[in-house]
């Protein structure tokens, strides 16, 4: 995503980035030009279009593992399926094994560098590096894959009304990241249970 | 005014870059196997997966080196079929290690991670209710996974099953650009035959790869009273179906309760009944099939 602007006919850059907060962030870019200034709004659907694409905004420092995306991404997963420890996806030896290009032939580079922009940072411009302004919301989503919902939690969260039941499910979630869980259990939900009122 | 092309780089965002990497690690995975046969039928419930578990177990009985890979990610049955369902998966230090079924076929699919029979595939997401939109891009990943970060090792071939429906061809274009071709499955019913045309269609028109010919599944049963052959449905002649769309027909299984039970026992029917009439009609195709290979 890139932004121009009308009356300079200009690539704008960004300003700043606020956020996220529920899910959104703010972001201001500006006219070097004219100094007009206008500010993008994600929502979580728009964050989840960037994970179903497997990427990591702003790149990525380690090789990726072995179904890193259905591991992450897989709401229910059956205990023992996957046995052994993390490892790194590499083509078979053979000819082909050279065809590869290591992750560092892209210049990848940690997700955590890329937040928050300084204001030098952002007078390098859009195109300066792996500094994307959508980062930040895309690895809050990350974070929250990474959460295991127990069958029993899941049936809990499907008492709450559809209407909120998204909100629920994301405080749910911040909540458990904030206090280091991976795994969502009926009891984490009646911890937090006061605080969502449900 | 500027377009989105004059403008330099992809906003910092390395999207381009990541999508390229995922590409060159699948086509490096994928440069072990010499051959893919994608299996489609269009239309659902024409016994496209046991047709696929039983080819597979035949070109083993052959002695060629099979994987099968389940693209059916939402209704995954191959492991259930190939008698694999429950076992684990291993994290070797080169992938994935798939479970082995009979003849050593190497089996990949959602099956295997799902916690229960009645657990169905969901994703992580914001909202289910609108995971319509993301959900295809999910699935493709998934498949790009399977079929990039499993070690499958050398293959002769590696058979592709793929879900009801022409829109999930698409899933697999992308993926498999130098797919060797796409076996059809349909039962005799002109039903079936008026979506799979469609299937053939949406193949030819990808320009995938080549349509190696029409199976028909549940041609006959044999009546198990006076020993003769009758048909299972009136009217479809998938033999007439094929020389009009100008494609091979490479045989008619008959149907035989038993495939069933095999099935539903997670023994590949081939394996216990090879000398009955729907295992020689499989057997047969499956040497097409292999011929096809080797004059490839």
């Amino acid at each position: 995503m890139k932004f121009v602007c009308v009356l300079c006919d200009t690539p704008m850059k960004l300003e700043e980035t606020v956020g996220p907060v529920e899910g959104s962030l703010t972001v201001t870019f500006a006219c070097p030009s004219c100094a007009h200034r206008i500010a993008l709004l994600t929502n979580p659907w728009e964050t989840q279009l960037v994970r179903a694409l497997d990427v990591k905004i702003g790149g990525r420092n380690t090789p990726p593992e072995s179904w890193e995306f259905v591991k992450a991404m897989l709401a229910a997963r059956r205990e023992g399926a996957l046995e052994g420890a993390g490892d790194v996806a590499a083509p078979e030896e053979g000819s082909a094994a050279s065809t590869e290009p290591s992750s560092r032939d892209f210049g990848e580079t940690s997700a955590s560098s890329v937040e928050p922009l300084s204001r030098d940072a952002q007078a390098e411009g859009l195109g300066a590096g792996p500094r994307c302004p959508f980062s930040a919301v895309a690895n809050r989503a990350a974070e929250a894959a990474s959460l295991t919902w127990d069958p029993a939690a899941e049936q809990r969260l499907e008492r709450v009304p559809d209407f909120i039941r998204p909100m629920a499910r994301q405080g749910i979630e911040r909540f458990a990241a904030e206090r280091g869980f991976t795994r969502i259990t009926e009891e984490v939900i009646d911890e937090v249970r006061g605080t969502l009122g449900f | 005014m500027k377009t989105y092309w004059d403008i330099a780089g992809d906003g910092g965002s390395n999207v381009a870059a990541q999508v390229e990497a995922q590409t060159a690690r699948l086509r490096g995975r994928m440069a072990h196997v010499r051959r893919k046969v994608a299996v489609v039928s269009g239309k659902g419930g024409v016994g496209k997966s046991t047709v696929t578990a039983n080819l597979a177990v035949a070109l083993a009985m052959q002695g060629l080196r099979i994987g099968v890979l389940d693209a059916d990610v939402n209704g995954p049955s191959m492991a259930k079929l190939l008698g694999v369902r429950g076992r684990s998966l291993h994290m070797g230090p080169n992938g994935i290690l798939p479970p082995e079924g009979p003849m050593g076929i190497k089996v990949v699919s959602m099956d295997l991670l799902l916690p229960s029979d009645e657990t169905p595939v969901a994703w992580h997401g914001p909202a289910q209710q609108e995971s319509f939109i993301w959900r295809g891009m999910m699935e493709v990943n998934t498949l790009r996974e399977f079929l990039a970060d499993t070690a499958w090792g050398e293959l002769d071939l590696l058979l592709a099953d793929l879900p009801p429906g022409t829109d999930r061809i698409s899933h697999l274009t992308g993926l498999l650009p130098d797919l060797t071709g796409c076996l059809v499955v349909t039962v005799p019913s002109e039903v079936s035959h008026l979506i799979v045309k469609k299937a053939v269609s949406a193949v030819r028109d990808a320009r995938w790869a080549p349509t190696l010919g029409l199976v028909e599944n549940m041609g006959r049963f044999t009546c198990k009273h006076c020993g003769a052959p009758e048909a299972m449905f009136p009217g479809g002649d998938t033999r007439a179906m094929a020389a009009a769309m100008g494609l091979p027909f490479l045989g008619s299984i008959d149907f035989d309760p038993r495939l069933a039970a095999a099935s539903d026992r997670g023994v590949p029917f081939l394996l216990s009944h090879p000398d009955t009439p729907a295992g020689e009609a499989l057997t047969r195709i499956a040497r097409t099939i292999q011929a096809w290979m080797e004059a490839e």
